[in-house]
């Protein structure tokens, strides 16, 4: 008996309002949609879902599919010191629950994927940001895409690419923690005994980076800085990287994340910062943080997980979705 | 030869710290944080690579919180190559009523039973227990009351309840007598605690000069506190599955069974090989 609300009844669905919403009542052999938001509470919703997904697998559903716009513990992807890989452990429970396949968006890294062994359609929010750009922002051809680190830069290019502006660079102290140059393997071991390593085995000490003061490689002076990141959650690099435009000349500061965590404090600092504007999307739920800071404004991307959904249950390809994607987004 | 090291999540310290106690070791060094959007961050602070770990944690409170964190923590030995990763989780999380949890599993349960500890409070804190009477507060527990009361050659009783029709509330009624005894309830957990309290009224009012509870996990969310300040059980004790420091504050009469001996042993025993089924039957010192 049911099936997915197809779209044609109605043209949007709106993904975040109201979390959880499930079609189907008891059926054999039905495509099954869970979507999930994550909300204030990360691990009580993945077990949330974790359950509803196993449900419908005990239920026999067809298909589980799981739309997930941010994925959660993306940013421990990696091994740091002796940590865990989170993302991994994830992907496994969730493969194992009983997901079938997986729509997500602008994950932070990409290699996420391959630990999934389902289908993982990574869609990208950045037309929708791009299209905000041009049509909110009216000097917007003066403007220039500026990476709030290195490691972004990649980004900032694709998007400087398809918006035809030069694109500058923040670099210097103000790194988080969390850096994705730190990995555990780095980290000396103990030293047990000095008999343990042999005497000519000098393993050479590894020098600290020292970091230079901040700079901007790139010209801001007298145009519009918009910064570009996938994920704005502690605000504080993005406070140090605006103050920094600031003082080199930027008239206009604007921040634009796929995913709007903004979690603790974030809006009111935002509120008495130096930035503009900050623009998510509605990946995220942030109604509460919208009232404390009406600075924050949202791209809807509901249609295009819509249409996903549509094209996946359908069989359709899904290449149209990603045809304006650079090879760096 | 590996060595124990044994880790606690957030949940439990207290019991951790005990178990390590016992052993003559210190808790494995870990830090467990939550970062600003929620997100739990492991990082284990000592090697671990080819060492037997045993990570601790209960699920009370926060659960999601508590698998998750157990969850990670597993993960990281893992990888962090530890030659074998042993899981203790006194209270067991989604279980409420599935006692069969070893058959869930494809890799080996001990499920230990804090029957002996029970046993040995009974005879050390209720001094009439030659006469009293071992009760179960629903038809559910006969068996877990009638081993307790076989071992102490006492009799047994049981509450069920019964609907005389549907739309009307639970009766309770009291198969046995309990007159002029003390009844002790016997049960394995209590959430809210409305059944003991029920219960407790109604031995009293059968005729039973006091009324103990034992409860193995004393979950006691929601109104239990207030519950139990107001029943008429003596005093009701559960065991150190879950944390109780907090509760006692509020509550004099809840007591606590220690069983950090049984689950010290337990990973000792499995440590070093030997067979675990002892503990079945006695209670280490």
């Amino acid at each position: 008996m049911f099936c997915v609300a197809p779209p044609e009844s109605e043209t949007k669905m709106n993904v975040t309002k109201g979390g959880l919403v499930l079609f189907s009542a008891n059926s054999n052999s039905s495509c099954m949609e869970l979507s999930k938001k994550i909300a204030e509470d990360v691990n009580t919703t993945i077990m949330e879902l974790l359950i509803m997904v196993y449900a419908c697998k005990t239920s026999c559903a067809k298909s589980i599919i799981g739309v997930i716009p941010y994925f959660p513990y993306s940013k421990q992807c990696k091994m740091r010191k002796r940590g865990s890989i989170v993302s991994k452990l994830l992907a496994s429970m969730m493969c194992k629950a009983g997901l079938t396949h997986l729509i997500t968006m602008d994950l932070h890294q990409k290699e996420i994927q391959g630990f999934f062994n389902i289908p993982v359609d990574n869609l990208r929010a950045s037309p929708f940001l791009l299209q905000y750009i041009q049509e909110e922002i009216p000097d917007y051809r003066n403007a220039v895409i500026v990476a709030k680190s290195p490691a972004s830069a990649k980004r900032a290019q694709s998007f400087a690419e398809r918006l035809r502006l030069g694109i500058a660079v923040i670099h210097g102290e103000a790194q988080d923690a969390e850096s994705d140059l730190v990995d555990g393997r780095h980290s000396p071991p103990m030293v047990r005994s000095a008999a343990a390593i042999h005497p000519s085995l000098e393993i050479p000490m590894l020098i600290p980076k020292e970091k230079p003061p901040i700079t901007v490689v790139g010209d801001v002076g007298g145009r519009i800085a918009i910064i570009v990141d996938d994920i704005i959650d502690d605000v504080d690099s993005f406070l140090a990287a605006a103050e920094t435009l600031k003082e080199r000349g930027a008239y206009k500061i604007f921040v634009m994340a796929t995913h709007g965590l903004l979690s603790s404090d974030a809006p009111r600092l935002i509120e008495e910062s130096a930035i503009d504007e900050v623009v998510v999307t509605n990946t995220i739920p942030h109604e509460i943080q919208k009232l404390q800071c009406p600075k924050i404004k949202t791209v809807d991307i509901s249609m295009i997980l819509s249409e996903a959904i549509r094209r996946i249950h359908n069989g359709e390809s899904m290449s149209y979705l990603f045809r304006n994607i650079g090879v760096d987004d | 030869m590996p060595n124990i090291k044994i880790f606690s999540s957030s949940s439990h310290q207290d019991l951790a710290q005990k178990i390590a106690n016992r052993l003559a070791l210190e808790l494995g060094k870990e830090v467990t944080k939550k970062f600003s959007n929620q997100e739990t961050c492991v990082e284990i602070g000592e090697s671990v690579r080819g060492e037997d770990v045993y990570i601790m944690e209960s699920g009370c409170g926060e659960i999601n919180d508590s698998l998750m964190e157990l969850l990670i923590m597993i993960n990281a030995c893992k990888i962090a190559s530890a030659s074998r990763i042993t899981a203790v989780i006194p209270c067991f999380p989604y279980a409420q009523k599935d006692k069969k949890v070893r058959g869930f599993f494809d890799i080996p349960v001990d499920n230990l039973y804090a029957e002996r500890a029970v046993l040995k409070w009974i005879k050390e804190n209720i001094s009439e227990w030659r006469n009293c009477m071992i009760v179960s507060p629903d038809a559910g527990g006969a068996k877990r009351v009638t081993s307790i009361a076989d071992r102490l050659n006492v009799d047994f009783a049981l509450i069920h309840k019964e609907r005389k029709k549907a739309s009307e509330v639970d009766r309770m009624v009291l198969v046995g007598d309990v007159k002029d005894r003390t009844a002790i309830l016997v049960d394995d957990m209590a959430d809210t605690c409305g059944t003991i309290c029920h219960a407790a009224d109604k031995l009293l009012s059968a005729g039973a000069i006091r009324v103990y509870a034992i409860l193995t996990h004393g979950i006691f969310s929601g109104p239990a506190i207030t519950h139990i300040n107001n029943t008429c059980s003596e005093a009701v004790a559960v065991t150190n599955t879950i944390p109780q420091e907090d509760k006692m504050k509020h509550c004099p009469k809840i007591q606590v069974i220690d069983i950090s001996m049984i689950l010290a042993e337990a990973i000792r025993r499995t440590h070093s090989g030997e067979s675990v089924s002892y503990l079945f039957s006695h209670v280490p010192l």
